[in-house]
């Protein structure tokens, strides 16, 4: 248990960030001012609260009423229909404000402007809804003309809002699609609870309608994540510490893009059915034919009755997967394919999709079992502390390694769709080479982690330094985003 | 029912009634009942198309919020075009989804759907089997239309060959409908409809 007493110097060393230790290249100052310089998946985001959200847009919200003379309900309007984009609505509305307002259905297109039904006498209108007569301070109107009382009016919005409807309530009359600004719904809304509501889905919908804004997914969540560009890149919200794509919102996807993510899991989907079979989690040892169950992440595996060494996806011997040979990760296709019959090709597909299927699965499989080594990491640590072998701190090292591992396992299972949609080339050579090098690291660490009492922390840190450089290799050359 | 829908139903039941194209047979509404919460349409299939001469039954639900939600109209004369269900005889018409209106009435609605019999819009199906026939097999679809307004809505004079098709298979033991529905949907290969049907 030598190996694990920490010395002094040791322990000055796990007060700071590994990587500094690492970081020597860097000017110590440097490291702190741009820590995010050379990651590929930095992304520059802020985590709001709905009040802070509300005020942003009701600060765009003023600006464009104040620079086209507009009411702030009109420019929330044009705002939530032009995706919150300023610069396009000021120069349009500079250019033609009847086309900015007709195509935003804040005015109606302008030949279509409603003929006053009882236009020669004002006392004898008829609500074509109730088919009353109205007083002429019950009429209620948006800019379209059609005339209907205030009642119906208020009647109509209850019922949308019901419905889940706000921001687009339009005009009562046939064929007429102007939309009813907030300074028009709001006041004839009676119940409060009507209020509340209309206020609580407009706030969604200009969430959505707002490139910059996104719903953290998060169950229970109210937290919306602003970022000063629309990009699939990673956000793990302060709150709940949901982790996801910004631009689509879906799980984090990198390497892969958020179009390709979503054909590989609605073809995983489909497909389930024949790849159902993979989800055995049982294997025999090539060897001595043992039955094995997979109970850790690590793919290295060793049969405890005849110590044969293994991986658990080709079922070849591990030797050959020193990080030189490591091919296991590679599709290997058929040089001629082209020349077979159509049986033989929809045969080939269908194992190179599970061949890529295969380890996608097998990684997020991992990823759970390691979860459970966590687990077993704490215990273990625990033991320790108690039988007097170190403290809770010297060991607090291999809680890091389990957290990178599982960070970079996930890019790992994401390189798996993505390589399967890449064309054959000297990009996905280079692509599967490093994918390569990166999983024999990755199962290097996770077999070191499992058994750490037998490996020393310098070891084991040093694997963690490898395996990030490895990881970040792979996004700085393939994370187009 | 709220006050506001009965006034609005009743008076666009007169307005319906009272229209030119009720004198003209072209449109018609009854009572069902004497709540109008229901209502039985009637429209007269357009000339120059395969409902011609037809008349086809419409269930008409009048909802609790009423005209600020549309009705709940469905066919209930069996009908083959691409934007009524052959089997339930759902619509898919946008004035009865989100394109409603609280000014549209009864009437607007009964003269849409007579529209919507003239011109099918088979990019937006509710009945992909027939939108399917509808684009790759045209006169083929304006036959099995026709074939359906004769069967089902009141047109006397229907194709001899199709009519052989379908009691060939009643004699197999099949009901008319079942029969119909399944030659229609393979395009009256008998071979084809015999293999849906049983197997």
């Amino acid at each position: 248990m030598a190996a694990y007493k920490m010395s002094d110097d040791d322990m000055e060393y796990s007060d700071t960030d590994y990587d500094d230790y690492y970081g020597n290249d860097y000017e110590g100052d440097m490291d702190h001012m741009v820590p995010m310089k050379n990651d590929p998946e930095y992304f520059d985001v802020a985590c709001l609260t709905d009040t802070e959200v509300e005020r942003l847009l009701n600060e765009s919200v003023e600006q464009l009423s104040n620079s086209i003379q507009v009411t702030p309900s009109l420019a929330k309007l044009l705002l939530h229909m032009y995706n919150w984009n300023q610069v396009e609505i000021v120069a349009g509305y500079r250019q033609d404000c009847h086309r900015i307002l007709a195509s935003a259905h804040v005015k109606p297109p302008q030949s279509t402007t409603a003929k006053d039904p009882g236009g020669e006498n004002e006392g004898e209108i008829i609500c074509p809804v109730c088919l009353g007569t109205i007083a002429p301070e019950a009429v209620g109107q948006l800019t379209c003309g059609h005339k209907f009382c205030k009642d119906c009016w208020s009647m109509n919005f209850e019922v949308q809002i019901t419905q889940g409807i706000s921001t687009g309530i339009e005009c009562m009359a046939n064929n007429c699609q102007v939309l009813a600004p907030e300074d028009f719904v709001v006041p004839l809304l009676k119940r409060p609870v009507f209020k509340e509501k209309y206020q609580q889905y407009a706030f969604s919908d200009y969430v959505r309608s707002h490139p910059q804004l996104r719903f953290c997914p998060g169950p229970n969540c109210n937290i919306v994540v602003q970022a000063k560009e629309c990009r699939a890149k990673r956000v793990i919200c302060t709150a709940c510490k949901t982790q996801f794509c910004f631009k689509c919102g879906g799980s984090y996807h990198a390497p892969t893009d958020c179009e390709t993510i979503k054909r590989w899991l609605t073809k995983c989907a489909d497909d389930s059915e024949t790849a159902n079979y993979i989800s055995a989690h049982t294997k025999d040892c090539p060897k001595c034919h043992l039955c094995i169950e997979k109970n850790g992440g690590c793919n290295h595996m060793q049969c405890w009755k005849c110590k044969y060494d293994f991986c658990w996806m080709c079922l070849g011997c591990w030797k050959t997967h020193g990080s030189e040979y490591y091919e296991c990760s590679r599709y290997k296709e058929n040089p001629n394919i082209a020349h077979e019959s159509a049986h033989a090709q929809a045969r080939e597909a269908l194992k190179k999709y599970l061949h890529y299927y295969e380890r996608w699965e097998n990684h997020s499989k991992s990823l759970k079992l390691e979860e459970e080594t966590l687990a077993k990491i704490r215990a273990r640590t625990q033991n320790k502390v108690m039988a007097g072998t170190g403290t809770w701190i010297d060991w607090q090292y291999l809680l890091d390694a389990a957290a990178l591992l599982a960070r970079c396992r996930y890019t790992l299972q994401n390189t798996y769709p993505f390589a399967y949609y890449l064309e054959s080339g000297p990009r996905k050579d280079l692509f599967e080479y490093q994918q390569a090098q990166l999983e024999a690291e990755i199962e290097n660490l996770s077999w070191k982690i499992e058994r750490a009492e037998m490996t020393d922390r310098g070891d084991l840190e040093n694997q963690m330094d490898v395996v990030e450089k490895r990881r970040t290799t792979l996004l700085t050359d393939f994370l187009q985003v | 029912m709220a006050n506001i829908a009965i006034q609005r139903i009743k008076r666009e039941f007169k307005e319906v009634i009272k229209s030119d194209e009720a004198q003209k047979c072209a449109i018609n509404v009854e009572l069902v009942g004497d709540d109008y919460r229901e209502l039985r349409g009637e429209i007269a299939g357009p000339p120059d198309t395969p409902y011609e001469g037809a008349t086809f039954q419409l269930e008409i639900k009048v909802p609790e919020t009423y005209p600020f939600n549309p009705p709940k109209v469905k066919f209930v004369t069996k009908i083959w075009h691409p934007n009524i269900s052959s089997v339930t005889g759902a619509i898919c018409l946008d004035i009865l989804k989100d394109q409603w209106a609280a000014a549209m009435t009864l009437r607007t609605v009964l003269l849409s759907l007579q529209a919507l019999l003239a011109a099918a819009e088979p990019d937006d199906p509710q009945d992909a089997v027939v939108a399917k026939q509808f684009k790759e097999n045209h006169s083929l679809f304006l036959q099995t239309a026709q074939y359906w307004s004769h069967v089902h809505a009141g047109v006397p004079k229907g194709n001899s060959e199709f009519a052989k098709k379908v009691r060939c298979l009643q004699d197999m033991g099949v009901g008319e409908h079942q029969a119909l529905v399944a030659l229609s949907s393979c395009n009256w290969d008998v071979d084809r409809a015999i293999e849906q049907l049983f197997s």
